[in-house]
């Protein structure tokens, strides 16, 4: 192999894609969908305040309605002095967004209650009026039966964990999971997304030159294999590249934003402490950033770019065998199929990272750059089994270069449509 | 020691043997034409000498050395299935080119403004090559197959796709490139360019040489064996002759092959009878006459593409 004809690929490779216009438009984009995600962000959080759905009550108790106008004043109206036919109107003029008929039957029995509304507010106002409403009810009956105050007190116990971890040098730190579950989904979506996305740049690239008939000028020069390697260090310097201005972008946004947020937050909780609602005045979790190691981060970036090589061959591969880009849907199968494997396997890496099959799943190679990293950032993996997985992907990566290398020097001269996977067979065993 | 030498070449895809027991040379200061139909493996064979797919066996030598990459920057080679790159500026994509040929930088940048003042070309020199005319491409085309100054030109069907304007310059490239002493081999199945530029030939039928060497002297050994007639009246006295080929038939003109012997006065005594005679004049067989009689007429495939 001549390394100075892998450069000149390469450099081609790099200078024409990191000019084009896709590429500068989609590395601005980028961090301005991040900061205008993480703007509302902060508008949700500090006008949390949703819209309020008015529900009004014919109450034959006399009991619960004002205890459910205490709960939640806006929310709830008593009209018991309305007959049904009149709310039926006021919900049809959307005037009130439903009403309830309670009555005593409601307290001595669990009788199904019955909400009429005209659909809006979804599952979550249901949800919030079906616990209210076991709310007051409780409390009526736990009133009529005139239970001591410590037994109303038991009813209200409220139960509360605080998790540190133990490290194995005895120190207890602070317990993240939460927050690095967050972070393991989003490397995990980060490096599923980058593998199709960069591995597409590759396949159109080598269809390109398939199309505009260059690739036989080309390889009169340099061989595929030169010229594939270049292709793949080319788009993975541009990885590099386009990822290294997203992380800086992201540390220099985060470190404005940040204090700002903070800054906006206090004169919120402020005015919210004025007006007599303490409880508002904590900041939005996201905003209490726990450090992110920078082991992690290293992490990140080896998988990243393991996946990427272990994946862009065949992509490469693939462009080779299609005549056009159309072509590629059913080429593409056998790549697919464990990419999104991966990224289900994912989902359930993030809720239990230790499981068998999370464990087993993250040393597949082909698994590794996504599952492997959800469990790096959520949870305490073996350095063994880190070690494994980067070796096996090495491994893995020697055979499907070897086997695309075989597939794209036969398939980028082959015109005039697509191969089968017949043909590919027997171009491998050429 | 001729400059491109191929010994004994065989390659064969799958069952089918693309080229088999393949030789011949190609001299220095002479162009070199390979011909036969589609199909018949010249595609095949150059992509051999240009090292962009390996042999399965026989030997293959440019001046004295053994295909390699090295022997790949002595060599400009113009592809049948041919492009660039739509999206990069024409001076870019020859600097790019030329460097994958070897070159350094400040030469390749003297070989390129050179090329393009040449084919007073050099207002393009910025333009994205998308935006060129199919002509103007074309020529972007032919320098960057040059552009390198090689020792070797190898050209595969050159004129398919070529405008007018654009064969003719190429015509005056290659004779210029051989007047400078230059190799020069193409390919082409259509006869008549073999016939007016050529030197030495190369005939190949379904993967075989069948017949190679000094194109002046094959044809003598041919004969003066053919006639051309050309008459006004009633044709149908051809189909009434027995012992020949006809060629190149039209209602008032035929290309007839005399075989086995036949006294040519025979025909014209035969064609009087019936109508007005223009023209009679025994010549040598036109190349695409010897392929026939060579390979025979049934071995040939896709034989009306060579019906140029």
């Amino acid at each position: 192999m001549s390394w100075r004809q892998v450069y000149l690929v390469l450099r081609r490779e790099y200078i024409t894609r990191v000019k084009s216009k896709g590429f500068i438009a989609a590395t601005i984009l980028v961090p301005v969908g991040f900061v205008v995600l993480f703007g509302i962000g902060i508008l949700i959080s500090v006008w949390e305040s949703d819209i309020t759905f008015e529900i009004g009550v014919i109450d034959q108790t006399e009991v619960l309605a004002p205890s459910l106008e205490e709960m939640n004043e806006e929310r709830y109206t008593d009209y018991s002095d309305l007959a049904e036919d009149s709310l039926r109107t006021l919900v049809q003029q959307e005037q009130i967004t439903g009403y309830m008929i309670l009555d005593e039957e409601h307290i001595t029995s669990d009788k199904t209650l019955e909400l009429i509304y005209s659909g809006s507010g979804g599952i979550q106002l249901l949800n919030s009026i079906q616990s209210d409403m076991r709310e007051v009810i409780r409390e009526e009956r736990l009133q009529r039966a005139e239970v001591s105050q410590d037994i109303q007190n038991i009813f209200e116990t409220s139960v509360s964990l605080n998790s540190r971890r133990l490290t194995a040098e005895g120190e207890e730190t602070e317990d993240d999971t939460a927050f690095f579950t967050i972070v393991g989904m989003a490397m995990g979506f980060i490096i599923f997304f980058a593998i199709f996305g960069y591995g597409g740049y590759i396949m159109r690239g080598v269809i390109e030159e398939k199309t505009n008939r260059i690739v036989e000028v080309i390889t009169s020069s340099v061989k595929p294999i030169e010229l594939l390697s270049g292709k793949m260090v080319g788009v993975g310097a541009l990885a590099i590249t386009q990822f290294g201005i997203w992380i800086i972008a992201l540390v220099g946004l985060s470190s404005i934003a940040g204090p700002l947020a903070a800054s906006m937050m206090s004169d919120q909780s402020a005015q919210m402490q004025a007006m007599g609602a303490p409880e508002q005045a904590e900041l939005p979790a996201f905003l209490d950033i726990p450090t992110i190691e920078t082991s992690l981060i290293v992490y990140f970036i080896l998988f990243f770019l393991l996946g990427y090589i272990l994946y862009s061959s065949l992509f490469a591969a693939i462009g080779s065998a299609a005549d056009s880009e159309t072509d590629t849907q059913q080429l593409m199968m056998p790549v697919t199929i464990p990419i999104m494997l991966a990224y289900f396997i994912m989902f359930h890496a993030w809720r239990s990272p230790d499981s068998m099959l999370s464990v087993i799943s993250s040393l597949v190679p082909f698994f590794s750059p996504i599952v492997m990293i959800t469990r790096i950032a959520i949870t305490e993996v073996p350095f063994w089994q880190i070690g494994l997985s980067m070796l096996l992907m090495v491994l893995t990566f020697v055979g499907t270069m070897w086997l695309s290398a075989k597939i794209y020097k036969v398939g980028i001269l082959s015109y005039g449509g697509t191969a089968s996977f017949k043909d590919i067979a027997k171009w491998i065993r050429q | 020691m001729a400059t491109i030498e191929v010994e004994n070449l065989s390659k064969t895809f799958g069952k089918t043997v693309a080229v088999d027991d393949v030789s011949f040379e190609a001299q220095r200061g002479r162009i070199f034409g390979l011909l036969g139909p589609n199909g018949a493996g010249k595609t095949t064979t150059i992509r051999m000498i240009n090292y962009i797919i390996p042999q399965d066996s026989g030997k293959i030598t440019i001046q004295g050395v053994r295909v390699s990459p090295k022997t790949q920057k002595m060599i400009g080679y113009m592809p049948e299935e041919r492009g660039l790159y739509k999206k990069m500026k024409v001076g870019e994509q020859l600097m790019y080119l030329a460097q994958l040929k070897g070159l350094d930088a400040s030469t390749a940048k003297k070989q390129i403004r050179y090329w393009l003042e040449r084919f007073s070309a050099s207002d393009w020199h910025s333009k994205v090559v998308g935006e060129l005319s199919k002509g103007m491409s074309q020529k972007i085309q032919f320098i960057s197959t040059i552009v390198h100054d090689p020792e070797i030109y190898i050209f595969d069907e050159p004129f398919s796709g070529l405008d007018p304007i654009n064969s003719e310059l190429l015509k005056e490239i290659i004779i210029e490139l051989r007047e400078k002493g230059k190799t020069i081999l193409f390919s082409t199945h259509r006869m008549e360019q073999v016939e007016q530029m050529c030197d030495d030939i190369c005939l190949f039928n379904n993967g075989k040489v069948v017949l190679t060497g000094n194109l002046r002297s094959i044809k003598k050994e041919f004969g003066k064996n053919t006639v051309l007639l050309e008459f006004q009246g009633d044709g149908t006295f051809l189909d009434e002759l027995d012992d020949i080929r006809i060629n190149n038939r039209s209602t008032n003109f035929a290309e007839i092959r005399i075989l086995n012997g036949l006294d040519h006065q025979e025909i014209l005594k035969k064609a009087m009878e019936r109508a007005e005679i223009h023209k009679f004049q025994l010549v040598e067989p036109s190349l695409n006459e010897i392929f026939i009689s060579t390979v025979g007429e049934d071995n040939i495939k896709n034989k009306e593409e060579l019906q140029a």
